[in-house]
C-alpha cells in the first residue's frame, strides 16, 4: 500500500509574540528540567488572534535552551507559507550559556525552500527556516515568528509538551476569537500535568503550564499525540481557500464538504458514460458492478499528489483523472464515485487518517482533520472501503492502512462517523506447511508453502512485485537464522478474490546442523522464528499497545540423516496468558522422520506500563523456546 | 546452395526487423508498445528505449558562445511498479540573475488501443515549475494515461549561459538502457576534459568539420555626417568544430549492494570540465588539463591560496597555545585538537572559503575549507611543512581525472621524514592519520606553495584494532557473570567514540545490553574517553541467563558468547561492485572461562585456520582446558580497507568458515 499523504490538512503552525523579560541564562535552568532533557523550553508562547471568520493572525515565541547536540531538532525554527498563509515577521537571536546575545538572526537569513516532498510532485506550499550551527553547548535560541492567513479551518493543535527528550519550564497559549464564529476547544489527557486554564470566556482562551520534565521515548508506546496533553480547537464559521464554510456537527459539516467542496466535481465525459456503462453490461449485482469498476481505474489511473490552493482539499475534476490517468487520494476516490454513479451505484467520499499507526477522528470534535480519502459503498447495514490509490489492493481490502479507525463517511444527507473494517486477531493468519531435510553433513534442503490472511496479507504480498535482488534480500532476511542460506524455485499465488496470499519456496543451506565431534546440532524451528526484540526498558514509564493481533500455524515435517540417533528431543511447550497463545510439539513418526507443530496467536491491546516486563518475558520465552534444538548422534 | 540462401533471407529479415526500431521521436512501434517484458532483465518494471542527446556551443552575437544541450528519452513501461518513470525531473541551476533555461517538447504517452497506436499529448497542467531554493529549479513533468505496455516520450532542451559547465551524461539508470548516445560539437577554442567512468564503456567516434561564425558590425556615419549612410559589413570567421559521439547498447541497470560507499562511482556516466579556452590572438587560458594546471589555478582562487597566507588573525593566540611544545609531533597534536575546539564545522563541505579563515576564526564557525586551510597555515607558522590535500568525499564520487571539480573538500598534511601526517579539524573525534570516514576515498592531491603536487594515498594501512579480554563464569544453571574489557584503536576508536558520544550513557547500555542477548550490565567505565589520541577502553561486569542452553541436563554454551559472530554479512550470490570495509581491521579475542563444579568438558571445539589469498585476511581459533577452566584466543583480521569484486566468492567462504567455527558449541556435562 502506498502511503498516502494527501497533504490535504497538514499545518505546521508557529509563532510569535510580545516579549517577555525572561533570563536567558542556562545557570538558571533547575536540575529537574535538565532530567533526560536534550532542550529545554524555557518559553513557548502563542497567540492566536481570530479577527474574522476570514482572518487569524498567529504569533509564536519560542525560547529554547539546547543542551546538546540531540537537541537541535527542538530549536523548531520554521514556518510554513503559501498564497494563503503569509509570513508577517520572522526572526532569532542567539545567546550564550551565561545570557549574553551572540547572534541576531533576521528575515534574510533563514532559508527559503520548496516544501515539496514524499510522494507529492507538486505544490505551491513553500518553507522558511533556519539553518543554524552553534558553536557550543548550552545556549538558547530566542525565535519570532509572525503568520497571517485566511484559512480560519485550521487552528493548530496545541501541546504542551511537543516532544520527547524536552523539558517545558513555561507554555502559554493565548486565543481571542469573535463571540459569533462558533469557537469550540477539546481537552485532552491534563491529568497529571501543571496546566491552569487562566481564560475561558466567550470571547477569550488561555491556558499556562509550567515545570514539565522531560519523557523518555518507549517502544510500543501510543503516538505521541494520544499520550500527552493537547487542546484542539475549531470555529463553527470558518473559512477555506476561498470558500466559507459552517458546521456545529458532523452531519452539518458533510452536507457542506459536499454542497461547497465536493460539487460539479463528479462530472464525466458521456464518451466515458457509455464505455463504463457497455462494461458492467448487464450486471445487476451494486458490489459486483462496484467490482468491475473498481478494476476499470486500478487498471487506468496511479497516484500522483499535486496541491495548489483549494487543490489540497478540493478533489480534481472527474473529467480530468478521465483524461489524464492520475490525481491523488481525493482525486482518484472521487472519480472513482462519478463512475459508480453512471451505473446507479451509490458510493460516499470518506475522511481519514491513513496509517499504520490506528488514529481515529474525533467523533465529539466537529473540524477539519485527516490526512486521507478513502471511498465507501454501502452494502447492507455495511460498507465496503475502497483504496483508490493502490493499484494492487484487493477489492474491499484495507490492509494496514486504514482499518479499524473512526472516519468520517460523507453522505449527501449530511456527515457521519463510521468505525472502517476490523480486522479480527485470528484471521490474520499465516500458515506454513512444509519439509525439511537434513543430510549426514548437517546440509539442510526444504519446500515451504505460506499462506496468509487478513492483515498478514498486506505485510506478505508486497513480495510479489519485488525485483529479483530484493526478492532474494527479503528471504535471506526473513530467514536471517539460516546461515549459507541459497533460493530454489519461488511462485506466488495472489488469490485477491479470497484474500489470500501462497507463497511456494524451495531453500537449501549447507551446514545448518553443525557437527561438532560426533553430534550434530539443529534448531527444530527452521522456518518461523519469532523475531520481535522485545527490549529490556528500564522503569517503564508509558502504557503500550499491541495493534494487530495474529495467528501464524507450522506444520512440518522433518527427514534426519541417516546413520545418527536421537540424542535429545525438546519437550512439548505451551504458554497461554493475556498476551496470548504459544504452542510447539514434536511428534516422532519413525526413526528418521518427526512432525514438528507450531501455532502462536497473540492478541492485539492496551496495556499498562506495569505489564511490560511481563510481556516482555512472555515473547522471550517464546524466542527460547523457538531456539530449540535436536541433538543427535552419529552411531 | 538452398540452404545458404535460406539463411541469407532470414539474416535480411533479422536486419530490416532490427532497424524497426527507430531512434526518433514519435516513431514508436506497435511492437515496442506490445513488448510484455524486457528481452534480457526480464524483471525489469521499465526500461529506457533509447535515450540520445547532444550538447554544443552555438554562437549569438549577443552573448558569445551558448551552450544548448538537447536530450530526448523513451522509455517503456512494463509494470504498475514502473509508473513512477512517467515522471520525470529536471534539475536547472540559477545564480542572481541568469540561470538555465528548460524547454519541454514532444513529450507524449502511446498506448495500444483496440490494436492502433493512441498518442496523447503532455498538456501544460502536466508540466510544473518548482523553485526549490534559491540555487536550484526543477522542472517536473506527469504523463498523461499511463498503464502498463504504455511508452513514452519527452525531449528537453537546455540552454545555458554556463560554457564552463557541461552537464552529466549517464548511460546507467536503476533500469536497463537499450541504447545510450551521446554527442557533442565543441568549437576548437575550448577544450574539455571528459571523464569517464563505470564498468561498462562506451565506443567513441570522433569527426571534424569547419564552421564559420559570421559577424554583422554596423558602421554609422559620424556627427558631422562623413562616412555617409550607415553601412553594414560582415565579418566571417572559420574555424573546426569537433563531433565526439559515445554510444553504449544495452546497459544493465545498476541494483544497490551492501558494503557499497556509492554506487554512483560504479555508474556508467560521462562529465566534462572546461580546461582550455584559445581564442585567436590571445593568450590561452588554461583552468585545468593536467595536475599542475588544476593546482595553479586552485591556488590562485581568491578564496583559497591568499586563505592560505593569513596569519595575523591567530599569530597571538597560536603563540600562547605553542608555548610549551617542542617536538613536530606535540606541535601537531595541539594545534589540531586547538582548532577543533575554537572553530566548530558548520557541515559544509568545501575547498573554497565561504566567509573567509579570518571570520571563521572569530565567530568560532567554519567551513572545511575554513578549518582545515586556517589549520595548515597555524602549522606552517609553527615551523612545519604543512600544505592542503584536496579530496573528493564518499558522496562525491571518485576522482579519476585532473580535475578542480572532481574535489569538495580539503583536508591538511604535514611532511615528515617517515612520511605525510594527514589531519582533518572538522570532527571531534579525529586525530593524527585517523581521518572522518567521509574523508577515506581512494586518492587525494596535495598542493604545495611551489605551484607542485603529489597524489596522496587516502586509504587507511594500518589496522585498526578491537581487543576484547573477558572471563566468565558459568554456573550449574547456566547462568553466566563474567567481566569484560575492550580495547578499541584507531578508527576503531573513532568509531566507537562516536556511538559513544551520540548517545546518553543510559540509552547507550541498554542498546548494548539489549543487542548482547539481553544481559545485564554493571559497573560500566571508560577508560581515555577524552584522551582521543589514546585508544578507547570500555570494561563492565555482565551478567545473563540467555548464553547457555540446558539441553538433556548438559550445557551448550557458544564460547564467544554475544561477540559469536553468527551470521555471514555476505548474503549475495553474485557480487557486481568491490566491497568497501573503510579500513584494515583487526578483531583479537582472549577469552576464559570457568566451567561450573561437577562438570566436565564433554565437545570442545578443534582448533582451526582460515587464510586468505594475497595476505588479504586471517582468521585463527584456539582453544585449550586447564583443569576447570577454558583459554580462548581468537583472530579475525582483514587487512585491505577495499575487495574487490573478484575476491567476493573468497571473502564470503572465509566468512562463511569462520561462522561455522564460532558457533560451534562447548558442551559440558555433569561428572
Amino acid at each position: 500500500m502506498k502511503s498516502t499523504f494527501c497533504g490535504l490538512f497538514f499545518f505546521l503552525f508557529s509563532l510569535v509574540s510580545s516579549a517577555q523579560k525572561i533570563n536567558y541564562s542556562t545557570l538558571s535552568i533547575p536540575d529537574s528540567l535538565k532530567q533526560n532533557a536534550n532542550a529545554v523550553l524555557r518559553l513557548d508562547q502563542m497567540d492566536i488572534v481570530i479577527v474574522s471568520q476570514r482572518s487569524m493572525n498567529i504569533k509564536t515565541q519560542r525560547v529554547v535552551s539546547v543542551l546538546n547536540e540531540k537537541g537541535l531538532n527542538d530549536i523548531d525554527a520554521y514556518q510554513h507559507y503559501d498564497k494563503t498563509t503569509s509570513i508577517k515577521n520572522i526572526e532569532a537571536i542567539v545567546y550564550d550559556a551565561l545570557g549574553n546575545e551572540i547572534k541576531k538572526i533576521r528575515r534574510k537569513d533563514f532559508r527559503d525552500q520548496s516544501a515539496v516532498s514524499g510522494s507529492t510532485l507538486f505544490s505551491d506550499n513553500r518553507v522558511l527556516y533556519l539553518d543554524y550551527t552553534p558553536i557550543s553547548y548550552p545556549f538558547t535560541i530566542v525565535y519570532n515568528c509572525e503568520t497571517e492567513t485566511s484559512n480560519t479551518a485550521f487552528i493548530p493543535q496545541w501541546y504542551f509538551l511537543g516532544g520527547y527528550y524536552l523539558s517545558v519550564e513555561k507554555c502559554v497559549l493565548n486565543v481571542t476569537f469573535p463571540k459569533e464564529l462558533g469557537f469550540k476547544k477539546k481537552e485532552f489527557r491534563f491529568d497529571g500535568f501543571n496546566i491552569k486554564k487562566t481564560t475561558d470566556t466567550d470571547t477569550n482562551l488561555s491556558y499556562i503550564a509550567a515545570n514539565i520534565v522531560a519523557q523518555k521515548q518507549e517502544d510500543l508506546s501510543p503516538s505521541y499525540g494520544e499520550l500527552f496533553p493537547k487542546v484542539m480547537m475549531g470555529l463553527e464559521n470558518f473559512h477555506l481557500e476561498g470558500v466559507d464554510g459552517k458546521a456545529d456537527t458532523w452531519e452539518a459539516f458533510g452536507k457542506w464538504y459536499g454542497e461547497k467542496i465536493l460539487n460539479g466535481t463528479t462530472v464525466l465525459p458521456d464518451e466515458t458514460k457509455v464505455k463504463i456503462k457497455a462494461l458492467v453490461g448487464d450486471e445487476k449485482d451494486p458490489v459486483k458492478k462496484a467490482k468491475i469498476i473498481y478494476d476499470y481505474v486500478q487498471k487506468k489511473s496511479r497516484y500522483v499528489n499535486i496541491a495548489v490552493g483549494i487543490g489540497g482539499w478540493k478533489p480534481m475534476l472527474a473529467s480530468d483523472v478521465d483524461r489524464l490517468g492520475y490525481g491523488d487520494c481525493k482525486a482518484l476516490s472521487n472519480y472513482t464515485k462519478a463512475l459508480l454513479q453512471v451505473v446507479d451505484v451509490p458510493s460516499y467520499n470518506t475522511i481519514l487518517y491513513g496509517d499504520r499507526y490506528k488514529l481515529d477522528i474525533q467523533p465529539d470534535f466537529v473540524s477539519m482533520q485527516g490526512n486521507h480519502m478513502i471511498l465507501a459503498v454501502p452494502n447492507g447495514n455495511n460498507y465496503i472501503w475502497l483504496e483508490c490509490t493502490s493499484q494492487d489492493d484487493p477489492f474491499g481490502y484495507q490492509g494496514i492502512f486504514t482499518d479499524d479507525r473512526d472516519v468520517l463517511v460523507v453522505k449527501p444527507e449530511g456527515g457521519e462517523i463510521v468505525r472502517t473494517k476490523i480486522y479480527d486477531d485470528k484471521g490474520n493468519t499465516q500458515e506454513e506447511k512444509g519439509i525439511y531435510t537434513i543430510d549426514e553433513t548437517g546440509n539442510f534442503s526444504g519446500i515451504l508453502k505460506i499462506a496468509s490472511q487478513g492483515s498478514q496479507y498486506a505485510s506478505r504480498s508486497r513480495v510479489e512485485t519485488m525485483q529479483p535482488n530484493e526478492k532474494e534480500e527479503h528471504y535471506k532476511d526473513y530467514w536471517g537464522n539460516i546461515n549459507n542460506l541459497k533460493l530454489g524455485k519461488i511462485t506466488f499465488t495472489n488469490d485477491k478474490e479470497n484474500i489470500r496470499f501462497t507463497e511456494d519456496v524451495q531453500i537449501n543451506a549447507s551446514n545448518y546442523g553443525t557437527l561438532s565431534g560426533n553430534k550434530m546440532m539443529f534448531v527444530v524451528d527452521a522456518f518461523n522464528q519469532y523475531t520481535g526484540n522485545i527490549k529490556r526498558i528500564r522503569n517503564r514509564k508509558n502504557p503500550f499497545q499491541i495493534q494487530r493481533g495474529y495467528l501464524d500455524t507450522d506444520e512440518i515435517e522433518i527427514n534426519l540423516p541417516t546413520g545418527f540417533s536421537i540424542e535429545f528431543l525438546p519437550s512439548n511447550f505451551e504458554l497461554k496468558g493475556k498476551f496470548g497463545e504459544y504452542k510447539t510439539e514434536i511428534i516422532k513418526k519413525d526413526n528418521n522422520k518427526l512432525i514438528y507443530k507450531r501455532s502462536m496467536f497473540v492478541n492485539k491491546g492496551k496495556y499498562s506500563n506495569k505489564e511490560y516486563d511481563e510481556y516482555r518475558l512472555f515473547m522471550e520465552q517464546v524466542s527460547k523456546n523457538d531456539n530449540a534444538k535436536i541433538i543427535l548422534n552419529k552411531n | 546452395m538452398k540452404i545458404k540462401i535460406f539463411s541469407l533471407t532470414i539474416l535480411l529479415l533479422f536486419i530490416s526487423k532490427a532497424a524497426a526500431q527507430e531512434f526518433k521521436l514519435g516513431k514508436v512501434s506497435i511492437e515496442e508498445i506490445k513488448e510484455k517484458k524486457h528481452s534480457i532483465d526480464t524483471a525489469a518494471v521499465a526500461a529506457i528505449l533509447y535515450k540520445k542527446g547532444n550538447s554544443r556551443l552555438d554562437y549569438n552575437q549577443n552573448d558569445g558562445f551558448v551552450l544548448t544541450t538537447e536530450v530526448e528519452t523513451r522509455i517503456k513501461i512494463y509494470k504498475k511498479e514502473g509508473y513512477d518513470y512517467a515522471n520525470q525531473t529536471i534539475n536547472y541551476s540559477i545564480s542572481g540573475n541568469s540561470k538555465e533555461s528548460i524547454q519541454i517538447s514532444d513529450a507524449n504517452t502511446f498506448n495500444l488501443v483496440n490494436g492502433k497506436i493512441e498518442k496523447t499529448k503532455l498538456k501544460s497542467d502536466g508540466i510544473f515549475d518548482q523553485l526549490v531554493h534559491k540555487f536550484l529549479g526543477r522542472k517536473k513533468i506527469t504523463m498523461p494515461n499511463i498503464v502498463e505496455g504504455s511508452v513514452i516520450e519527452f525531449k528537453y532542451t537546455v540552454k545555458s549561459p554556463y560554457v564552463s559547465w557541461m552537464r552529466d551524461w549517464n548511460f546507467q539508470y536503476a533500469i536497463p538502457v537499450n541504447h545510450s548516445e551521446f554527442t557533442t560539437y565543441i568549437p576548437e577554442y575550448y577544450v574539455y576534459n571528459v571523464m569517464q567512468k563505470g564498468y561498462v564503456f562506451p565506443k567513441v567516434s570522433k569527426d571534424r568539420k569547419s564552421s564559420s561564425i559570421i559577424f554583422t558590425s554596423k558602421e554609422r556615419p559620424d556627427a558631422r555626417g562623413n562616412g555617409g549612410a550607415t553601412s553594414f559589413s560582415q565579418d566571417k570567421i572559420d574555424y573546426f568544430e569537433d563531433k565526439t559521439t559515445y554510444i553504449i547498447d544495452n546497459v544493465p541497470a545498476i541494483k544497490e549492494e551492501s558494503h557499497v560507499n556509492n554506487i554512483d562511482n560504479y555508474r556508467a556516466a560521462l562529465s566534462y570540465e572546461l580546461s582550455v579556452v584559445k581564442w585567436p590572438d590571445t593568450p590561452i587560458k588554461s583552468y585545468s588539463s593536467d595536475w599542475n594546471s588544476v593546482v595553479k589555478t586552485i591556488y590562485d582562487y581568491d578564496d583559497f591560496g591568499p586563505e592560505l597566507n593569513k596569519t595575523g588573525y591567530f599569530e597571538e593566540d597560536v603563540k600562547t597555545v605553542l608555548a610549551a611544545t617542542n617536538t613536530p609531533e606535540e606541535k601537531i597534536a595541539v594545534l589540531l585538537s586547538y582548532v577543533k575546539s575554537r572553530v566548530k564545522w558548520d557541515e559544509y563541505q568545501s575547498y573554497t572559503c565561504d566567509k573567509g579563515v579570518k571570520k571563521a576564526y572569530q565567530e568560532k564557525i567554519g567551513n572545511c575549507a575554513e578549518i582545515n586551510l586556517m589549520l595548515t597555515a597555524m602549522l606552517r607558522y609553527a615551523g612545519l611543512t604543512a600544505n592542503p590535500v584536496l579530496v573528493s568525499t564518499r558522496s562525491n564520487g571518485i576522482p579519476l581525472f585532473p580535475n578542480r571539480t572532481a574535489f569538495n573538500y580539503v583536508i591538511a598534511a604535514v611532511e615528515t621524514p617517515n612520511g605525510n601526517i594527514l589531519l582533518d579539524a572538522t570532527d571531534k573525534f579525529s586525530t593524527p592519520n585517523i581521518l572522518p570516514l567521509r574523508a577515506l576515498n581512494w586518492n587525494g592531491r596535495l598542493i604545495r606553495k611551489d605551484g607542485t603536487s603529489e597524489e596522496v594515498d587516502l586509504m587507511p594501512k594500518k589496522v585498526s584494532g578491537d581487543n576484547v579480554f573477558m572471563n566468565y563464569t558459568i554456573d550449574p544453571e547456566g547462568k553466566v557473570t563474567g567481566k569484560t574489557r575492550r580495547q578499541y584503536t584507531d578508527y576503531n576508536a573513532m568509531v566507537t567514540r562516536d556511538n559513544i558520544s551520540s548517545l546518553k550513557e543510559e540509552e547507550y547500555l541498554e542498546k548494548l545490553e539489549n543487542r548482547n542477548n539481553k544481559i545485564e550490565i554493571s559497573e560500566y567505565s571508560k577508560t581515555n574517553e577524552k584522551d582521543i589520541l589514546l585508544p578507547i577502553i570500555e570494561t563492565y561486569s555482565f551478567t545473563g541467563t540467555n548464553l547457555c542452553e540446558l539441553i538433556g541436563g548438559k550445557i551448550y554454551v557458544n564460547p564467544m558468547l554475544f561477540f559469536t559472530e553468527d551470521k555471514n554479512p555476505f548474503k549475495q550470490e553474485v557480487r557486481e561492485y568491490p566491497v568497501d570495509f573503510s579500513y584494515p581491521f583487526a578483531d583479537k579475542y582472549n577469552i576464559t572461562i570457568q566451567i561450573p563444579e561437577g562438570f566436565a568438558v564433554e565437545t570442545l571445539p578443534a582448533p582451526a585456520a582460515i587464510t586468505m589469498e594475497d595476505n588479504l585476511g586471517i582468521f585463527k581459533f584456539n582453544i585449550a582446558t586447564n583443569g576447570n577452566s577454558l583459554q580462548l584466543l581468537v583472530l579475525h583480521q582483514i587487512n585491505e580497507a577495499i575487495v574487490s569484486a573478484e575476491k567476493y566468492e573468497m571473502l564470503k567462504e572465509y566468512y562463511k568458515a569462520m561462522v561455522a567455527k564460532e558457533t560451534e558449541k562447548i558442551v559440558l556435562k555433569r561428572i
